[in-house]
């Protein structure tokens, strides 16, 4: 393949021999000349070996850029349409609803007292039914071709029949009153069916764009500008300018742009957010840092290893977006049903029609045009359209007062299937911050001097194990008293005198290295502080361990009885951690959890879901972290804690608030109560059609005379609508636990 | 420490670019810069070791050409 591109930054004749040059080796790559006057370069090359992604990032590595149309534009141009269509919605909506309201008080309270009420109940339905309704018949008119059906089709029938049949009676009122019978009008169904169903569809369109906003902000997680050095010189770039290779700068507080390897400096930073390890780990020459995670203290000078879409938190959008795109969408009961409810309505209308013609009585002609209407009307699909989105909204508010956001009502459809939990370890069974567990005093020291000076030297440190103590010190009202030197000793703790005497506070490595003697009994301990998964401090008085402090990122109070509570409920529980093994193993026996994996990736959690769905699985995922956000969009049922990243959040259906696991069995009882309101609307919108539908159609006439009044059928229709509302508000009171 | 000077034909600020990931990833190499006034565009190195010719190739495998400016 040879092909002519643009190439963008090249400013001297050097540069073009400088992509030749960097080109021409790689491999698949037959040709390359670079036409420096033109800005352009002719590339032949081999597409299985090296597609041109591969040739443009190539490229951009060394400072230019291959002009090719990127999906990039592609994707805006997409989530600009989508936005166009929730705005055109939200528009019809307002149209339709201002209109609908009049006609629905003139019909309902003010008939007979206005003059012309019929013409302007026809002007006002006509925008109503001509805009905000259009969609319907025109989607409508598309099935039909095909011969299918469904809630469009039904809408657009029994809104277009009754605004017809409306519309004669208003024009022409003399055609019924000649043959002895009342002309009613229907404008008010015909509005107000639109406007219900249309604001049903709005509601579901904007959980739908709620999901890209979680990829938004991820985006959002790198930053805009960057410290660079550039010949020699510091400079501040923007983010789209780093080149791979370049020297960042990093000062405390600096979110990570790229991914890299530290050349300079030493720090901490945080990576709970890809690792699910609550404590900032240490970066010194040589360790591998992230895009996304946050410089804590110190500076550091970075290379980029790995820049745009390479970077682990670019694979990390790539997976959310993938998980929330092949979501199956939302299974429309109603819209099933009325697959098969639309054909029988119009075929029951037309042998209504057909029999009154040929059976009926004298006028005939009129029976068969009227009985029809009034089947049709009395099947409005009013109830229908009501009885899933009322349910919904009644069960979200009510999940909502209990501090469960439900986001995303496909989440609440299908909480009561779950039968597969994953519980992600930190921030989600343990509380994600290290915290002091354990204070263990050798029997022959004065605890509340030392405690007193371990306050003191901690203050000083910039470690955050060392900030956990001295919290904890704080908490437990430690005076402070003025020491007379301290000394930080990197990766091993850090030394102090107090009254001449020199104390020590730091890891097991730090205690051997001085040559300081543990005590049996505090070794022992230490130890088994040490099996239970917490990190241990030594507090050294002179060249002997006089006291041990365990550190450890806690289990929540509520996690053992929520855990329990959802085992008994039949739900099989994992827990997938970036642990180590021997911090998982201890959680995962402390809490009474089977099934744990440690080392998980951020990946590997969401192909870890996945495989679990293969095996037919109802999979829920409750996490936290941006490094559970590909799972919490994967699973069935993503389950974020409140006090966990807005990533995680937008990705998941349901947050609590709480961060509280006991809130997870609340949320699927939530779901099976308002499942259960789902099924008994849809039972009510029905019942009445089927003892209905037949007296309209006239069965009684034959046994006893008697017909039903369109407006009879009418009011039938708007029961149904009531009795889904007020059994859906009926959710409101019942008692979740 | 060293300092370490050469002659190239690096001359303008895209070429800077498409040297500086080359030059970045050297671990001999703490700073360097390239004086793109100089008729010879000199680049000035600071070297950890006595490495020059790390450079030399580094330089090369980007695309200019580089001498050592005794």
């Amino acid at each position: 393949m040879k092909e002519e591109y643009k190439v963008a930054g090249m400013t001297c004749a050097s540069c073009a021999i400088s992509i030749e040059t960097y080109l021409k080796p790689q491999k698949g790559i037959l040709e390359v000349a670079v036409n420096y006057p033109n800005q352009s370069v002719t590339i032949s090359y081999d597409e299985n070996i090296i597609p041109l992604e591969t040739i443009g990032n190539k490229v951009k590595e060394i400072g230019f850029k291959l002009i090719l149309g990127t999906k990039e534009d592609t994707k805006k141009e997409f989530e600009a349409l989508e936005e166009k269509r929730l705005a055109t919605l939200k528009k019809k909506l307002i149209f339709a609803a201002i209109f609908s309201v009049p006609i629905f008080i003139m019909s309902m309270f003010l008939m007979g007292k206005i003059p012309y009420e019929n013409w302007i109940m026809m002007a006002l339905a006509l925008p109503v039914l001509f805009y905000s309704g259009a969609e319907f018949y025109t989607i409508a008119w598309k099935r039909l071709k095909s011969f299918s059906t469904n809630m469009d089709t039904l809408v657009a029938l029994s809104t277009g029949i009754a605004f017809l049949f409306s519309v004669f009676n208003t024009v022409n009122p003399q055609y019924f009153l000649s043959k002895g019978l009342v002309p009613h009008v229907y404008f008010e169904s015909a509005v107000i069916i639109i406007t219900l169903i249309l604001l049903g569809r709005f509601f579901e369109e904007k959980a739908k764009s709620k999901t890209s906003s979680a990829i938004k902000k991820l985006m959002g997680l790198k930053p805009k500008k960057v410290t660079a050095i550039r010949n020699g010189e510091e400079k501040v770039i923007s983010y789209d300018e780093i080149l791979k290779g370049e020297l960042i700068i990093l000062k405390p507080g600096d979110k990570i742009p790229v991914d890299g390897k530290v050349k300079k400096g030493t720090s901490f930073i945080d990576e709970s957010m890809i690792s699910g390890e609550p404590i900032p780990v240490e970066k010194m020459k040589g360790s591998n840092v992230f895009a996304g995670t946050i410089n804590q203290k110190g500076s550091l000078r970075i290379i980029a290893t790995k820049i745009g879409d390479e970077t682990l938190l670019s694979q990390i959008i790539k997976l959310v977006e993938e998980a929330q795109s092949s979501k199956p969408a939302i299974q429309k009961l109603a819209d099933k049903i009325a697959g098969i409810f639309v054909p029988i309505v119009i075929g029951l209308a037309v042998v209504t029609s057909v029999l009154w013609y040929l059976l009926g009585p004298d006028p005939s002609i009129t029976y068969a045009l009227l009985t029809p209407i009034t089947v049709l009307i009395i099947a409005c699909p009013c109830a229908l359209g009501l009885a899933t989105p009322t349910a919904l909204m009644v069960g979200i508010g009510k999940g909502a007062q209990q501090g469960i956001l439900i986001k995303d009502a496909q989440a609440l459809e299908t909480a009561y299937k779950i039968d597969t939990l994953i519980l992600d370890k930190t921030g989600t069974i343990t509380e994600g911050k290290p915290k002091v567990t354990d204070l263990i005093w050798d029997k022959n020291t004065v605890s509340t001097e030392l405690e007193k000076v371990v306050f003191a030297i901690e203050s000083e440190s910039e470690h955050p194990i060392a900030e956990a103590i001295v919290a904890h010190l704080k908490m437990i009202d430690t005076e402070n008293v003025p020491i007379d030197s301290f000394t930080s000793i990197t990766g091993l703790g850090a030394e102090g005198t107090f009254k001449n005497e020199l104390y020590r506070i730091g890891n097991e490595s730090l205690m051997i290295q001085k040559e300081i003697t543990i005590p049996t009994e505090l070794s022992v301990k230490a130890n088994s502080l040490k099996s239970e998964a917490k990190t241990v401090v030594y507090v050294a008085h002179k060249n002997r361990v006089v006291g041990l402090i365990a550190v450890a990122d806690k289990v929540k109070e509520t996690t053992l009885a929520a855990i329990e509570k959802l085992q008994q409920m039949g739900i099989e529980i994992h827990m997938l951690t970036g642990d180590n093994e021997q911090t998982a193993k201890a959680i995962a026996n402390k809490v009474g959890i089977k099934n744990y994996q440690a080392n998980v990736m951020p990946a590997d959690k969401g192909a870890f879901v996945k495989e679990l769905q293969a095996q037919g699985k109802v999979v829920a995922m409750a996490g936290d972290g941006i490094n559970d956000s590909h799972a919490l969009a994967q699973a069935d049922v993503g389950i974020a804690m409140g006090s966990g990243t807005d990533i995680a959040m937008e990705s998941a259906g349901i947050t609590l608030m709480h961060s509280d696991l006991k809130q997870i069995s609340k949320a699927i009882q939530l779901s099976k109560a308002t499942m259960k309101t789902i099924k008994q609307n849809l039972f009510w919108a029905f019942i009445y059609n089927l003892i209905v539908i037949p007296i309209a159609a006239g069965v009684l006439f034959p046994i006893n005379g008697f017909l039903l009044n369109p407006m009879i059928a009418g009011a039938a229709m708007s029961m149904s609508s009531i009795s889904v509302l007020s059994n859906s508000l009926r959710l409101k009171n019942k008692n979740i636990n | 420490m060293t300092i370490v000077k050469y002659k190239t034909n690096i001359h303008c600020g895209s070429c800077i670019k498409s040297v500086t990931p080359v030059l970045n990833n050297l671990d001999n190499i703490d700073l360097w810069k390239v004086d793109l006034e100089h008729d010879d565009k000199i680049l000035e190195v600071t070297l950890d070791d006595e490495d020059k010719n790390s450079v030399v190739e580094a330089v090369k495998s980007a695309g200019f050409e580089i001498e050592e400016i005794q």
